[in-house]
């Protein structure tokens, strides 16, 4: 979908923003500050207050409840996905191969392909 | 006199220091309401006993691996409302989701009994909580505690749902949409297989629709690659979503 909708804005994006260092992006505006908040939740919750003070101070107390709002959706999506063994259908795959391959998603034990 | 579900999110929000939307405030109190309630195929305090299994998962800090049992292991205590290898399944799909596979699920299956359906169910309970607990985390508010549960005996409300070719478990087809399904289908000509994966039980359709319509984008507006509420763009919340998916290891 991050592809889908950075293209539809005649955007460039380089999708290892995804899984690897996150640098200030034209298409993904504050980046950084985002990926932070969503790093510190996973591996590191005492940086957690400070990433949140972070993405606060560059944008505003509305947008950070929304990221965090975003985390726990993903937090529920990704859990029905692998808990009733979800796959792509087909195309979809066909599609996204490319792009899984090189963000290395297809060795994921969730890569039900 | 006891807070009900949607006092104890609401004060949690209330008391926050921030603008939190009303409509992610009752997102969160509509799953709390119906999070200790008699659902489809639990009751209310099975149900109960299954969100305390998430917590807990959720809250160790040095969780075992992934084939280590948490109830044999201490991590998770014993509950007559449920089976120590039920515990054990939902403390691994709360903590290590994307370690699971067809294999498990069929062991899994086999250990605890439960039906397709009652998986769903457990599904839904664990989203529940994982969404408004780590939401809660995030957001550095205070975290709701769990309503009471109540008494009262499960719908056990079946569904014509069929084998499915991208799920583990049955889903209703398109073509098969009941009544109670009709607010999650109608009107939509396709419907992810995420989506669907759920459809065996309206009420966790309902939970996930709720939800993510409040945390993330409503459904009908998925089309709108610009969609946004002021605040986040579409491409950041996508961003966010995917960042967080990839430290889950979910590949879909």
């Amino acid at each position: 979908m991050l592809r889908a909708s950075s293209s539809a804005n005649d955007l460039d994006l380089d999708l290892s923003l995804v899984r690897g260092e996150a640098n200030e992006s034209e298409a993904v505006q504050h980046a950084p500050a985002l990926a932070n908040l969503v790093d510190s939740s996973v591996n590191d919750l005492e940086a957690l207050s400070t990433a949140r003070a972070a993405l606060v101070e560059l944008t505003d107390k509305e947008t950070m409840v929304d990221a965090c709002a975003v985390v726990a959706n993903f937090e529920m999506m990704t859990r029905i996905a692998d808990g009733t063994g979800t796959r792509h259908p087909p195309e979809r795959l066909d599609a996204i191969g490319d792009m899984s391959q090189s963000l290395g998603l297809d060795q994921f034990t969730s890569a039900r392909i | 006199m006891s807070q009900t579900p949607t006092s104890i999110i609401q004060s949690c929000h209330e008391s926050s220091g921030l603008e939190i939307r009303p409509d992610l405030t009752a997102a969160h109190a509509h799953v709390w309401e119906k999070l200790a309630a008699p659902g489809t195929w639990w009751n209310g305090v099975e149900r109960l006993a299954i969100a305390e299994v998430v917590r807990t998962a959720l809250d160790d800090k040095e969780p075992p691996p992934p084939w280590v049992s948490a109830s044999s292991s201490g991590r998770v205590a014993h509950n007559p409302a449920l089976s120590s290898q039920l515990q054990d399944a939902v403390y691994r799909l709360t903590r290590h989701a994307g370690t699971l596979t067809e294999d498990w699920y069929l062991s899994m299956r086999d250990a605890t009994a439960i039906t397709h359906q009652q998986w769903v169910e457990v599904i839904d309970v664990v989203i529940s909580v994982a969404s408004v607990l780590r939401f809660a985390q995030l957001a550095g508010i205070d975290r709701p505690e769990f309503p009471t549960a109540l008494d009262g005996e499960p719908l056990r409300q079946e569904q014509p749902s069929k084998p499915a070719n991208h799920h583990w478990v049955p889903v209703v087809h398109l073509e098969d949409m009941t009544t109670e399904l009709e607010p999650f289908y109608d009107g939509l000509p396709v419907i992810a297989p995420v989506i669907r994966a759920l459809s065996s039980v309206p009420a966790a359709m309902d939970t996930l629709s709720v939800l993510s319509g409040a945390q993330y984008i409503p459904n009908r507006e998925m089309v709108d690659l610009n969609w946004t509420r002021g605040t986040l763009s579409r491409r950041q919340m996508e961003f966010v979503a995917g960042r967080l998916s990839a430290h889950r290891e979910c590949f879909y």
